[in-house]
């Protein structure tokens, strides 16, 4: 079973309710502050990395650039543009784990990410 | 005028170099990728097209559309726009003074263009920038209530409820009961405020009794990125004059740091323009504080405790000076503050939960605004381009800000009666 982690700044509990819904019982989601969050990962305790912020690369990912490094981070999406499902397969299998969006989008992309990811 | 064009010219100026030379950057998801150039793990040509891909969306997005409803600017269109102008210079005295230069113009040219727009407004047939201002009336009343909200996202709806109850019925109390006579004057209490006061205690008050994941995070971090927090250390002059200068400017009247104190100054409610601003500025604690240890870069607001002093301040040099005092302050007590977070997590949760309420809030009242302007502006037909632009953008493929279709919506209606006016198809 997979470890799925929501850090981030806004919306924790809106991801992590809509998350749980998606993975059912194949992931366990957990709220956890940004770097806490982005440390479970680093140690290998989680997975997935979900954030978000009202800019998608701000304080949704700036804990997790910091800590895991820009390689392992995608900015999903961010105000006025969002990648497209084929784009987020794509930063999936190319094994980002932190994934940001800005909140007005975690009905859209968290979805199709975790789709991918899980 | 003159004073706002050199206050906004030094601003823009001065930023582009702190962003050119990696000592302060605004855009927080923007702090944690400077290390990597920093460190030789990326060169100038991809930090420069990070940087503009990462700030662009947000100046054109986010930052223009809510400053175009006043002639105060949002923080945002300036100072992401100096990250930009400061890393696609080059590096070295020579890149350094072009983006001083062009951070000068930058500034300058955001303020005249600005002023440039309004005075265009002004000048069409039907005019609409006095109903424009609408847009902002239902922040001044409703920003009171994201206390309440900020509660009932972390301790569940009833305290959440409770904490609105005790809010409205302060508000209702001070309408009431508060002003007094003193001699010949009388005192006259906000009712806005005081509202949001008492519902910050009662936020204030869950978030420290919280004490659930007290641990050492923070501790750890200072102790590990004890380089990074002297290279800020060692660039205190800069930022103090950045800061100050971003006090003076808010003092000014010619920018603010967020929405809603935007629309509280808008409409000269300084008190609780500067109350607001204070209590995001707390919201914000936790990830500049962090953000900052672990990159050693700072932010050219820093904490945005200097929006507080502008509003507080109305003589804008003792704004400068109280502002760079500020940045000075935070900068040395920056492991102080990180080390004191662990102690208190619920104040890091309220953090983010600051955050979240204040841009639901701002959804909705911008929302509401951007029906009330428009229907002023043209009655019907206002209200139903704001309500079909709401939804069609969903299914955008680049879709607008949810935050922003209020204020664009309002002016949009605003052109459009103009544009049918001159075909003959809207008379007045």
């Amino acid at each position: 079973m997979k470890k799925i982690v929501v850090g981030g700044q806004m919306d924790k509990q809106e991801i992590a309710i809509l998350a749980r819904k998606i993975a059912g019982d194949r992931a366990t989601v957990e709220i956890k502050s940004d770097i806490d969050a982005a440390m479970a990962i680093r140690t290998g305790a989680a997975d997935i990395y979900l954030g978000a912020c009202s800019t998608g690369g701000g304080g949704a990912l700036a804990l997790a650039i910091a800590i895991l490094g820009l390689g392992s981070c995608c900015t999903v999406s961010m105000p006025g543009s969002i990648k497209s499902d084929e784009e987020i397969k794509k930063e999936v299998e190319a094994g980002k784990k932190a994934f940001g969006f800005t909140a007005q989008d975690i009905g859209k992309v968290v979805p199709i990410i975790l789709s991918y990811a899980l | 005028m003159v004073i706002q064009y050199i206050t906004i010219a030094l601003m823009g100026a001065l930023a582009s170099v702190l962003s050119n030379t990696g000592v302060a950057v605004f855009n927080d998801g923007f702090r944690p990728i400077l290390p990597e150039y920093l460190e030789g793990r990326m060169d100038r040509k991809a930090l420069a097209a990070t940087s503009f891909a990462i700030s662009f969306g947000l100046v054109i997005g986010f930052g223009i559309p809510v400053s175009l409803t006043s002639t105060i600017i949002l923080i945002h269109s300036i100072l992401l726009g100096t990250d930009i102008i400061g890393t696609f210079c080059g590096k070295g005295k020579k890149g350094m003074i072009i983006a001083g230069g062009l951070g000068a113009l930058y500034g300058v040219g955001l303020v005249a263009g600005l002023q440039f727009i309004v005075d265009l407004f002004s000048k069409l047939p039907i005019n609409f920038l006095g109903s424009l201002g609408q847009v902002s009336t239902p922040i001044t009343i409703a920003f009171a209530i994201f206390p309440a909200v900020a509660v009932a996202l972390e301790y569940g709806l009833k305290k959440g409820i409770l904490t609105a109850g005790v809010t409205l019925l302060i508000r209702q109390i001070v309408t009431v009961f508060g002003s007094f006579p003193m001699g010949e004057y009388t005192i006259s209490l906000n009712k806005d405020g005081m509202a949001l006061l008492a519902g910050m205690v009662f936020l204030v008050v869950y978030a420290v009794r919280d004490k659930e994941g007290a641990g050492t995070t923070n501790e750890q971090l200072v102790a590990v990125f004890s380089e990074k927090v002297s290279r800020i250390r060692k660039n205190i002059p800069y930022l103090a004059v950045m800061g100050g200068l971003v006090a003076c400017a808010t003092s000014l009247s010619i920018v603010a740091g967020d929405p809603i104190s935007l629309g509280l100054a808008a409409n000269g409610e300084l008190g609780n323009a500067a109350m607001t601003a204070l209590a995001r500025a707390i919201g914000f604690i936790p990830l500049i504080a962090t953000t900052a240890i672990t990159t050693g870069v700072y932010g050219p607001v820093g904490m945005t405790f200097v929006f507080v002093i502008g509003f507080l301040v109305r003589n804008p040099i003792i704004a400068l000076i109280l502002g760079a005092g500020i940045i000075v302050l935070e900068v040395l007590l920056l492991t102080y503050i990180a080390k004191l977070l662990d102690k208190f997590p619920g104040v890091r949760k309220c953090g983010d939960n600051i955050r979240t309420a204040m841009s639901r809030v701002l959804e909705i009242a911008l929302l509401i605004g951007g029906m009330m302007a428009a229907q002023a502006i043209a009655p019907g037909f206002g209200l139903f381009v704001i309500i079909g632009m709401y939804l069609l953008n969903k299914f955008a493929k680049k879709p607008i800000v949810e935050l922003a279709i209020g204020p664009i919506g309002a002016i949009a209606v605003g052109i459009l009666v103009n544009i049918l006016h001159i075909i003959g198809l809207y008379p007045v």
